[in-house]
């Protein structure tokens, strides 16, 4: 009979140990349970990457800058499934030449689907799928628009995540996405993306993580813009590092740069983001 | 285009691998080790063996011969019913090389609403095993009698007003030995019922103003410890009488305990338990101070303490999730039956039989008249709030009958099982890790 007991012990000893910080992954948010994300996000390129991926040098007073503002919402609708939306606020500057940019804001693309796990492994890891719309919320003049492709799309999203072996480490987390994105237009895109993130919390409130992200477009337009959100043809490797700090039990704010070292046909860009996490 | 191409390979092998490693693990940790020439593993269909009424009850074999010679006999199969009588016997006849695998699909016509005991037994020329398996078949669905006394509401209002009629002077003294940076520790002690003096410990973490309490009740004779495993919840665990650090008057062993003034229902040992339990509860109550949500107190345990678990959340409407493992003692009439076909006996009837077998006097009649206050199964109706309970199929000291029994008579419709289906007096790694995000369900905790 002490059995019990004891497994009692070492059981909420690992769940104290392994419980993930960063819950808006691959993991199901948890029935009747809310996730609010707002984040700000900069971005800025002069250089650009050509079709063959070699780095060409931008005219001087030349490139490109956004600043935006997305809200994240994922409510828990049961154990396994939940619904997740995403609407962006974009801001871009084009300076096409000196004195010469172009600037244009407003939303942009809202992602809303749901996600399901299909499997736990022990409630350890999670398998999860995740299906969305993609709606654009701004007008498409003539074709085009800055803050976005103007078309209606949608996606698929295979997901893993969940606590880093602990024969590698004793703590941390890893997630890890495959997507892949169309939209309905002669021109497409279609767009595959893997993104991996490991996690390690370097204080009890506290830690680091490091995104890898590939991306990439595929469209039969291949002209270069350097608004990457109206780009169709492209793809670039972005790895981004984050820092994570946990305030109380439902508020976390998270803060990164990234850089893209390898590209095509886009911007030799660099940025960085700030997102708060809200637990209700 | 090369590197990008290059690192999505790498990438998606990567991913390709951890899943195929997730599940490998998976399917390790689920098997049991397996030691000889040749092994025999039986599988059902649900994880959990937990089957309908309307369909077949389906196992698959796992065989492996290890020797290099071949092996020609046979499996029968028997399946019997919680009282040990026989339902069906089968067999099927296998032929296996030497070094080889064989997999075989066991079809076994639907049965009643119950736990059946299924035992697959190997028989080859140099080698004999059995396998023992327990499956359930719409377990919810079980009935039982409620034994209950006409004036068992009576009995234990009496009790909680002789309770209440006991000043606790309560002593909370905060243990810096034993804290933390992150946790306060306090000895806690409190006078209870008959003027016993027990204690507790009361672990509060420091990150925080107030939180959710994890009331903790002890299994049989087992002494609670400060719980230093919660970060979103404040720990409670109290030392009933004769329990942990509780022993200034009752201090006796596990063959005895139970057996307190066994004879006399107003003055048996677990009426000053059970009560023991809710001065627990009017404590924890009493110290919002301390950073307790008064409004969020589950209340736990395994073994006897799942059955002070259940007891508590029936008598006191203060506990609002309860959760327990293999509660002891629950539908004990039905326990003495199931026992009755054991080859050696197991507590709780290990004892009581032996008692029984000493004192000429001492009639199961008598024993009944004493225990039905005290049958936790007949507290489940009082049980209000959300309900998770697990079982291990294969325990003897918790028949899953009985534990099914008192799960379906508790009163409240918001209530969870969970059948482990290789475990024992015990559940398992997966058990806890659900509970954990139950309560945090329950609770809405991030």
């Amino acid at each position: 009979m002490k059995k019990v007991s004891v497994f009692t012990y070492l059981v909420l000893l690992l769940i104290a140990l392994v419980t993930p910080f960063k819950t808006f992954a691959g993991w199901p948010i948890g029935k009747y349970r809310d996730l609010v994300i707002p984040s700000f996000s900069y971005y800025t390129q002069t250089d650009h990457f050509d079709a063959k991926g070699n780095q060409i040098k931008g005219a001087p007073g030349t490139g490109f800058t956004s600043f935006s503002m997305s809200l994240y919402i994922g409510y828990g609708i049961s154990r396994r499934l939940d619904f997740i939306a995403t609407v962006p606020f974009l801001y871009t500057m084009n300076r096409l030449a000196p004195g010469n940019t172009i600037t244009n804001q407003g939303a942009g693309d809202m992602v809303a689907g749901l996600s399901y796990n299909l499997v736990n492994f022990n409630y350890v890891r999670f398998l999860s799928v995740q299906v969305s719309g993609i709606v654009p919320l701004y007008s498409n003049t003539n074709g085009s628009s800055a803050l976005g492709f103007g078309d209606f799309g949608s996606e698929v999203k295979l997901m893993f995540s969940g606590n880093l072996p602990a024969s590698i480490f004793d703590k941390g987390y890893f997630n890890a996405e495959l997507a892949y994105r169309r939209y309905y237009s002669s021109q497409g895109p279609d767009q595959v993306s893997f993104l991996g993130t490991i996690g390690y919390p370097v204080t009890k409130h506290s830690q680091v993580s490091l995104d890898l992200l590939l991306f990439r477009s595929y469209s039969s337009d291949k002209a270069y813009n350097p608004n990457f959100f109206a780009e169709r043809d492209f793809a670039f490797f972005k790895p981004s590092l984050n820092f994570g700090h946990t305030f109380t039990r439902r508020f976390s704010l998270f803060a990164g740069g990234y850089y893209v070292p390898i590209g095509l046909n886009t911007g030799v860009g660099y940025g960085g983001s700030v997102l708060a996490v809200f637990k209700i | 285009m090369k590197k990008i191409s290059c690192l999505t390979f790498i990438a998606l092998t990567i991913l390709f691998a951890s899943t195929l490693k997730a599940v490998a693990l998976q399917q390790k940790e689920e098997e049991a080790e397996e030691t000889g020439d040749v092994t025999l593993r039986a599988i059902p269909q649900g994880k959990d063996a937990i089957f309908k009424r309307n369909e077949n009850i389906l196992y698959k074999l796992q065989l492996q011969n290890k020797t290099n010679d071949s092996q020609v006999g046979e499996i029968s199969y028997l399946i019997t019913t919680d009282e040990g009588q026989k339902v069906s016997l089968d067999s099927v006849h296998i032929a296996m090389r030497g070094n080889s695998k064989k997999e075989l699909l066991i079809k076994i016509p639907q049965k009643k609403t119950g736990f059946y005991r299924l035992n697959f037994m190997i028989k080859l020329p140099e080698y004999d095993d059995t396998v023992r398996k327990v499956f359930g078949v719409d377990p919810d669905k079980i009935q039982s009698q409620l034994h209950r006394p006409a004036d068992f509401e009576a009995f234990w209002k009496q009790s909680r007003e002789q309770l209440e009629k006991v000043a606790p002077k309560y002593k909370v003294i905060e243990r810096r030995d034993l804290s933390t940076e992150e946790k306060r520790v306090y000895s806690v002690e409190m006078q209870s019922y008959e003027n016993f003096l027990i204690r507790g410990w009361l672990v509060v973490p420091t990150d925080g103003k107030k939180f959710p309490v994890h009331y903790r009740v002890p299994g049989y004779v087992v002494g609670l410890k400060p719980n230093m495993d919660s970060d979103d919840f404040i720990a409670f665990d109290i030392n009933v009488r004769g329990n942990g650090d509780s022993k200034d008057v009752i201090n006796v062993g596990t063959d005895n305990y139970c057996l307190i003034n066994v004879e006399n229902k107003d003055k048996y040992i677990y009426r000053g338990v059970y009560m023991d339990c809710i001065r627990g509860l009017d404590f924890l109550c009493s110290h919002p101070d301390l950073g307790i949500d008064t409004s969020k107190i589950y209340v736990e345990g395994g073994s006897q303490g799942g059955a002070l678990a259940v007891i508590t959340a029936g008598l006191d409407s203060r506990v609002k999730v309860l959760t327990m493992q293999v509660p002891l003692y629950a539908d004990i009439h039905d326990n003495m039956s199931i026992s009755a076909s054991y080859k050696s006996q197991v507590f709780p009837f290990k004892v009581f039989r032996k008692y029984n077998s000493m004192h000429p006097g001492f009639t199961w009649d008598k024993f009944f008249s004493t225990f039905d206050y005290y049958d936790p199964q007949n507290f489940a109706p009082m049980v209000k709030c959300p309900v998770l309970m697990g079982i291990g199929l294969l325990d003897q000291f918790c028949p899953p009958r009985c534990s099914m029994a008192l799960f379906n008579h508790i009163g409240s419709t918001n209530k969870e099982f969970v059948c482990v289906a290789n475990s024992t007096h015990e559940v398992n790694f997966n058990y806890f890790m659900f509970q954990n995000l139950w309560l945090r369900e329950k609770f809405r905790i991030p």
